[in-house]
Order: C-alpha cells, then sequence, then structure tokens
C-alpha cells in the first residue's frame, strides 16, 4: 500500500479526489489531506506520504515553494502537480523542480490514474533498489550517533526543546528547519526527540502554539491575528488545529472563555 | 496628407535650394569673377607695357635720328658757308652780267666741286646770281622751272634768314632731278664780303643716300623720312602709307594703327618729318608680374577650395548627416537618440535640442502607453474575472463530488467530460496543439452533445497513431464537426454519422477529415465557402462563417490558400478534408 497525501485549498477538490479514484486497485491509500503548503508541511512528517498531489495555487505557501521545501526533506516523494491551464505556464517555468508529473485541471480520472501507475512502477522500482541503500545509510547514521556521547544527546534534545520554547512564534518553524539548524537528520531527530522528552516532535510543537493561541485568545483577539502571531499564519489550518487541540472552535473558545472569566 | 505633405516639402527645398548648392555656386562666382578680372587686368597691364615700351623705342629712335640729321645738316651748312667764300665763286657772282661767260661759271664750278671733295653725299650745289644766271655742279639731271625762278616766293624765306641756312626741298622748288629723286636743300643768301651787299643764293642738295645711309647705319629700318609736302623721302617705304598732316610737329605724335604704333615728329626747322613703326613684342610683356599674378591667382583659387571644402565637411556634411539619421529615425519608427558626432558646438547644440526633444516624446510616449496598458489590464481583468475557469472548474468539482455522493455516476461522467472539454477549450497561449489534443477536444465535444443528441448522431474515430503527434492549429476540427451537426445531420432528420480521420499522405502533409451522412452542400455552397473573401463575410449569414473562419485559419498558419477540399453529394455525405503541412518550427506540444 502506497501512502497518498492531496493538498488542495479547495475542499471539494479533495472530496472529489478520494471518492473518484479506485485507490484499492491501485494498491494506495489517501492518508491525509491539507488545505496549504504550511499545512502539509507541519504534519508530512507524520504522515510520511509517498505521492503527494499538489495544487500550485494556495494561500499562505504555494504548490511551488512547498515542492521546494518537500524535496529537500524527502528526495524520493513522487509530487504530482495539479494546475488550472492558466497557471500551467507558470507551472512549467519551474522545470527544474524534480515533480513527477504536471496534470490539469479539473482531473479527468483516467488521466490520474494512469499517472498513478506510472508512480507506482517508479515507486515499485525504488522501493528494490532503494531498500538497501537506505538501510545502509540509516544504519550508518544510527551508529554515528550512537557514538556520541549519551548525555551530551540527552542535553541536545533539551536545547532543542528550549529552543522551540524561544522561537515556535517563527512560522518557518518546522522539523526540517529545526533538524538542519542541530545538524541532524530529519528522521534521526522525530525519533530522538519522541525518545528523549516523550512526545512528538510535531505534537510538542503544535501544543506550543496552541497554548500561546489559548491565551492570545482570552483577549479577545481575532482568530487570523492570533494565528499569526503563534506561527500559523494559515487561518483554516490554525482553526483546524486549535478544534482538534481544544476540543472547540476558536469562537466557541473564547464565548466559553468570556463566560469562565465571568 | 503625409504624401502631401512631403511633398510640399520637397519644393520648398527646391526653391530655397540647399546651402551647399548655394556655397557652391557663391564659390563659382568668386572664382569666375576674380578669373576674369584677373585676365582683363593682365590684358590692359600687358599692352600698356606694351606701348610704352614701344613709345619708349620710337622716343628713343626718333631723337636719335633727328639729333643724326640735325647735325649731318649743320655740317652740310658748313661746308656751303666754304663755298660761298671760295675765290672763284666769288668771282663768279662779283662779275657783271655781261663778263659772265663759260669760264667764269666753270671755274666757279671746279672751286664748289673741289670743296665737295672732302665731302659725299652733295648732289648738286647751285650758286644763283641775282640776275638768274646759274652756276650749277650737275647741269643735266635737273631739270629748271624757269618761270617759278622769277617769282619772289621761293627766295623770300631765304633773304628774310639774311645770310642763315634755311632748309627746303628739291631745290626750294625750282629744280626737279629728273629721274624724280628727292633731296633736301640748304639755302643761303650770299652777300659780299667786301660791300656787303647780296649777290645771289646758293642751294646745295643733299642726296636722300645720305640718310639712307644714316638709318642703315643707326639700324633702324622701322623708320619712313617724309618731307613737309607730304612726298617719300628716305626710309622704309612700307610705313609711307601711314603718314598723314598731323604729324608736322615739333613734338613727337604717336598714334595706334592696330598692328603698330606710328611715331611722327618734325626736325625744327627742317621740312623732314620722321616716322616711325614699331610692333608691339613680347618682349614688353612684363613676365615677372603676371607670373606673380598667376601664383597669387593659384594661391587664392586654393584658399577659395579649401574654404568650400571646410564649409561642406564641417557644416554642410554634419547638418546632412543629421538630417539624414532624422529621417532615418523617422522610417524606422523608433525615436533613439542620435550618436553622430558633431564637429562644432553649435551642431552639437542643434543635435542635443534634438535629443533632448525625442527624449521628451519618448516620454510623453511611455506614459501614454503606459497609461493605455493600465486601462487595457484593467479591462482585460475585469473580463478574466467574468469568465474566470477557476470558478467553473471548483463547481464542476464540488457538483462532482455531490453526484458521486449520491450515486450518479453518470452525471459525474458527464462533468468530467464538461470539464474536460473546457480546460482544452478555454485554454490560453498555445495556438498549435497535437492531433492527440485536437481530437480528444472533439470527442469531449460529441460525448457532451451526444448527451443531447444521443440518438441521431454516431461517431467514428479512424486516427493513424503516427499522427498523434502532429502539430496542428488549435480548435480546427471542432468547428467542422459542429458544422457537420447543425448543418449536416440535424437537417436531415435522421440517424447520422460522424467520422473524423487522421492519415499522413506520403508527402508529410497530414490529411485530416471530417465526414458526414447529412444533407450535404450544393457546389455553389461549397465554392462560395472556399472561395469566400474577408469583404464579402459580412455580407453573408452567419452560418457559414464558423466554417470560413476555420479554413482560413488554416491558410494563414500554412502560408498556403490549397489547405482544403470540400467532398460532397447532395443528401448523401460532406467530407472537409485539411491537409496541413508540418510547421513544427513554431511548435509548442504538451501532453
Amino acid at each position: 500500500m502506497y501512502r497518498v497525501m492531496i493538498i488542495d485549498d479547495e475542499e471539494s477538490a479533495r472530496k472529489l479526489m478520494r471518492v473518484a479514484i479506485k485507490w484499492e486497485t491501485l494498491d494506495m491509500e489517501v492518508v491525509g489531506e491539507a488545505t496549504s503548503g504550511i499545512e502539509a508541511i507541519n504534519i508530512i512528517d507524520d504522515l510520511r506520504p509517498d505521492i503527494v498531489f499538489v495544487d500550485i495555487s494556495m494561500p499562505f505557501m504555494d504548490g511551488i515553494e512547498f515542492t521546494q521545501i518537500a524535496t529537500d526533506r524527502y528526495p524520493n516523494l513522487i509530487i504530482i502537480i495539479m494546475t488550472a491551464i492558466d497557471q500551467f505556464e507558470y507551472a512549467r517555468k519551474c522545470v527544474s523542480m524534480p515533480v513527477f508529473e504536471y496534470m490539469l485541471k479539473p482531473m479527468v480520472r483516467a488521466e490520474i490514474t494512469r499517472v498513478l501507475e506510472k508512480a507506482k512502477d517508479r515507486l515499485d522500482k525504488d522501493s528494490r533498489e532503494g531498500k538497501i541503500n537506505a538501510f545502509l545509510a540509516d544504519a550508518a547514521s544510527e551508529e554515528i550517533n550512537n557514538d556520541k556521547n549519551m548525555t551530551i544527546e540527552e542535553d541536545m534534545s533539551v536545547q532543542i526543546k528550549k529552543f522551540l520554547e524561544d522561537n515556535f512564534t517563527d512560522s518557518r518553524l518546522n522539523l526540517a528547519f529545526v533538524a538542519q539548524h542541530f545538524g541532524f537528520s530529519s528522521s534521526y531527530l522525530s525519533r530522538k526527540f519522541k525518545q528523549d522528552i516523550g512526545k512528538n516532535f510535531v505534537e510538542y510543537l503544535t501544543e506550543l502554539r496552541m497554548e500561546k493561541a489559548k491565551k492570545i485568545a482570552g483577549t479577545g483577539e481575532k482568530m487570523f491575528i492570533t494565528a499569526e502571531k503563534v506561527g500559523i499564519p494559515d487561518p483554516n489550518y490554525f482553526s483546524r488545529c486549535f478544534k482538534k487541540y481544544t476540543g472547540m472552535s476558536y469562537t466557541d473558545f473564547q464565548s466559553g472563555f468570556g463566560e469562565v472569566v465571568r | 496628407m503625409k504624401t502631401m505633405g512631403m511633398q510640399s516639402e520637397n519644393e520648398i527645398n527646391k526653391k530655397k535650394g540647399s546651402l551647399s548648392r548655394a556655397i557652391r555656386n557663391l564659390f563659382l562666382v568668386i572664382i569666375l569673377i576674380v578669373a576674369v578680372s584677373f585676365c582683363v587686368s593682365v590684358y590692359f597691364i600687358t599692352e600698356n607695357e606694351k606701348r610704352n615700351y614701344a613709345i619708349q623705342n620710337a622716343y628713343k629712335a626718333l631723337m636719335t635720328l633727328s639729333n643724326t640729321i640735325t647735325s649731318k645738316l649743320s655740317n652740310y651748312s658748313e661746308i656751303s658757308r666754304l663755298i660761298m667764300t671760295d675765290e672763284r665763286v666769288m668771282t663768279f657772282l662779283r662779275a657783271d652780267t655781261e663778263n659772265v661767260d663759260n669760264g667764269i661759271i666753270n671755274d666757279a664750278r671746279y672751286g664748289i666741286m673741289e670743296i665737295l671733295n672732302v665731302k659725299q653725299g652733295v648732289d648738286c650745289v647751285m650758286i644763283i646770281r641775282e640776275d638768274m644766271i646759274i652756276a650749277a655742279t650737275e647741269p643735266i639731271t635737273y631739270e629748271y622751272d624757269t618761270v617759278y625762278m622769277e617769282s619772289d616766293e621761293w627766295r623770300e624765306d631765304i633773304y628774310n634768314a639774311k645770310g642763315r641756312a634755311v632748309i627746303t626741298l628739291n631745290s626750294s622748288g625750282i629744280a626737279q632731278k629728273k629721274d624724280g629723286s628727292k633731296v633736301v636743300t640748304i639755302g643761303r643768301a650770299i652777300y659780299d664780303m667786301y660791300t656787303q651787299k647780296r649777290t645771289g643764293i646758293l642751294l646745295m642738295n643733299i642726296s636722300m643716300d645720305v640718310f639712307e645711309a644714316d638709318l642703315r647705319q643707326l639700324n633702324l629700318n622701322n623708320i619712313c623720312i617724309v618731307g613737309d609736302d607730304g612726298q617719300y623721302l628716305a626710309g622704309n617705304k612700307e610705313f609711307f602709307e601711314y603718314y598723314d598732316t598731323d604729324y608736322n610737329s615739333e613734338n613727337i605724335i604717336y598714334r595706334n594703327t592696330g598692328k603698330y604704333l606710328i611715331s611722327g615728329l618734325k626736325i625744327s626747322n627742317v621740312p623732314i618729318i620722321l616716322l616711325q613703326a614699331s610692333t608691339y613684342g613680347n618682349e614688353a610683356v612684363p613676365y615677372a608680374i603676371i607670373y606673380v599674378m598667376i601664383i597669387l591667382l593659384m594661391i587664392f583659387m586654393l584658399e577659395t577650395l579649401y574654404v568650400r571644402a571646410f564649409i561642406t565637411r564641417n557644416i554642410t556634411n554634419p547638418v546632412r548627416q543629421l538630417s539624414a539619421s532624422m529621417e532615418r529615425n523617422k522610417k524606422q519608427g523608433e525615436l533613439k537618440r542620435l550618436e553622430d558626432e558633431m564637429p562644432y558646438s553649435e551642431l552639437d547644440m542643434l543635435k542635443n535640442d534634438y535629443n533632448n526633444m525625442i527624449d521628451h516624446v519618448n516620454e510623453l510616449i511611455d506614459t501614454l502607453v503606459e497609461k493605455e496598458k493600465t486601462l487595457r489590464k484593467a479591462e482585460l481583468r475585469v473580463l478574466q474575472e467574468q469568465i474566470k475557469p477557476h470558478f467553473l472548474y471548483n463547481s464542476l468539482e464540488t457538483i462532482g463530488f455531490f453526484a458521486l455522493e449520491a450515486g450518479a455516476d453518470k452525471v459525474y461522467d458527464s462533468l468530467e467530460t464538461l470539464g474536460s472539454f473546457y480546460r482544452n477549450f478555454l485554454s490560453k497561449g498555445d495556438r498549435v496543439i497535437t492531433v492527440r489534443r485536437e481530437v480528444q477536444i472533439v470527442k469531449d465535444y460529441l460525448a457532451l452533445q451526444k448527451l443531447r443528441y444521443g440518438d441521431i448522431l454516431e461517431d467514428i474515430y479512424d486516427i493513424s497513431e503516427d499522427t498523434m503527434d502532429f502539430p496542428v492549429p488549435k480548435l480546427i476540427l471542432q468547428p467542422l464537426v459542429e458544422n457537420s451537426i447543425y448543418h449536416g445531420i440535424r437537417l436531415k432528420g435522421e440517424k447520422g454519422t460522424i467520422k473524423i480521420s487522421s492519415h499522413l499522405e506520403n508527402t508529410g502533409v497530414i490529411r485530416l477529415s471530417v465526414r458526414d451522412t447529412g444533407i450535404g452542400m450544393s457546389r455553389e455552397q461549397i465554392s462560395r465557402v472556399i472561395n469566400l473573401s474577408q469583404k464579402d463575410i459580412g455580407e453573408n449569414g452567419e452560418s457559414s462563417f464558423g466554417l470560413w473562419g476555420t479554413i482560413e485559419r488554416v491558410r494563414i498558419y500554412c502560408g498556403d490558400n490549397n489547405v482544403v477540399n470540400i467532398d460532397s453529394n447532395q443528401g448523401e455525405y460532406t467530407e472537409i478534408i485539411f491537409f496541413i503541412k508540418d510547421m513544427r518550427n513554431e511548435i509548442t506540444t504538451e501532453g
């Protein structure tokens, strides 16, 4: 089963793709969606997709920016860019990007299926050739990291935690950014962080942001401003995170908070 | 209007004349005037110099000769005085008339001849007594005018001179040489030494040989000696014809006779006029002066030419160059700054003024263009907002999701086809697409049309695989298919078939055809569609516009009018065939 992620700011487009394509027959499943590049970057470490459909025009972080960041982190990720015809030329200008295929919107099932079959072939081939290499590489990095003094490593996780607490309002902050900052690989950092702190890196970062958001919400601040202040400039994504974290919507939280205060 | 303006401009230029032509003319005139005045002045100076030279020569010659003759005559005059004092002559003169005989006369004659022996040139000496008895050295060669001798007329002057010599011509008129030759006569009244009583007259005739000898000796071959009675005496007879009485003057008279300068002088107290003829020889020409003047003239002309060249090179040519640059600028339609180097600041000023103007004009144009662009952009934005495909696509996706969710798969099939059709149909940018895409558009279009006319429409595709990637102008099949449905099949009222074929001809040309089993087209209709020109289209109904417009686009794309063939059997079928060359150079393919 290959894992598919759909990134599109149009909900109908995401839903349609989920429903219209016969994923099971392709031996694939849709593991997640995102409404913007920002959200996608934040959750991609958890979802670990093999194939990503990206709409090219999205607010806060468009498909091209996402592609640049994502391919840095996941060189083997298959990225399929979806674009309306009037942006097609714009997308083609980014030919240097490792994009697997450019596809026209609105989607046609036959075309999508054809491209997915092609992608599957590639993934099959990659996993055959790449598994051994990946294993060797992982083992090597593990070895190097194991050689280091454990106390320093634990210290390191604390340092990272401290770094997150100090900088989480910066919207650029994510796993890849931090990993690069401290000189680790993303996957190692993720694993190590969870091991040492007991929490997922993304979960922890979101937690920090939501706690801050709750405080700001209490002041009656507008949601999009709060979102901006805590480092999640996409208010839609912020809204979902907030709901997931607090169990209620931002406006509900604000009115409820008001009652509590009263 | 524009050409009129150009013409009048040219006319003005013609009327005004160009500066360079004016300068050339001016310099030509200056050079001409200078050359003419040079020639005239050289001529006058030369003529004057020649005349002065001739006059000088004449003066010298005449004065020399005049002095020579005068002194000669005074010599002879002295001799005549000697003769008077001769014993035998005195005896002859003193003797009474009745006592005068041949002996006395002969004695006197011998006496004279003895004296004359010392002096040549005396032709004859006559001693005439008061009683007209004559003792002459040459009795035979003379003929005497005895009547005239009796008169007092010839003697009067001699008597009045009281013994001084009086010079006359031809024995004072009393005797002529028998051979007609002329003589100059020195006459004296003779007075007795003792009594102081006049005893007679002495006439000494001097031969012209004397003068001829003088002329020879002085080497004066251009002098003619004339008597004051107008008779030729001696010298070059050639010039005698120029004599007239005006020359009877003791001051030199000069006169031009064309070929010669004739100078005349009457010798004082002598009835002889000297005529001298001088030619205007080149020896008088002042070559040095003329050479200097020629050199000056040359220098002047060179300067003139230099000034002209200078003006041409430094003023006229740069102005022309400037003008040509401006003209080029105008023709190119681009208003560029001029970069030509100008030799003088004045011309630079002109250039800079022009450049400043160009800059200003360009600024104005830019502002205008910018304004226009902004306006266009705004207008286009409004249009785009109105037909925003995003909205259409998102709506299609949303409706499609609802349809799938509700299990209405057929609805989604149609929506998908509609979406596919529109995204190909509305796409901008590409004018040229592959046959694959073109056929896909037709397939989508027919799929949608079949939703409406499924009961009467059937479509067949016969597309060779090797034509799939052949580049063709976008949207050329769909209008034909549309034409087939609305002007072919639907009008027939029975089920019809549309067949789309695409094959490669062996000439490398693609043969695209749309054949329908509709009502067909008449010959007139066919030829009208094929031969219709742009200006006719307005008058015709809109029905054939789509077809005509498509044909026209293919013609323009191929750069060839012969790209279409329409085959039809009325009531049976219509087949429209395009033959399209591979214009792959211009292609931009996708998918």
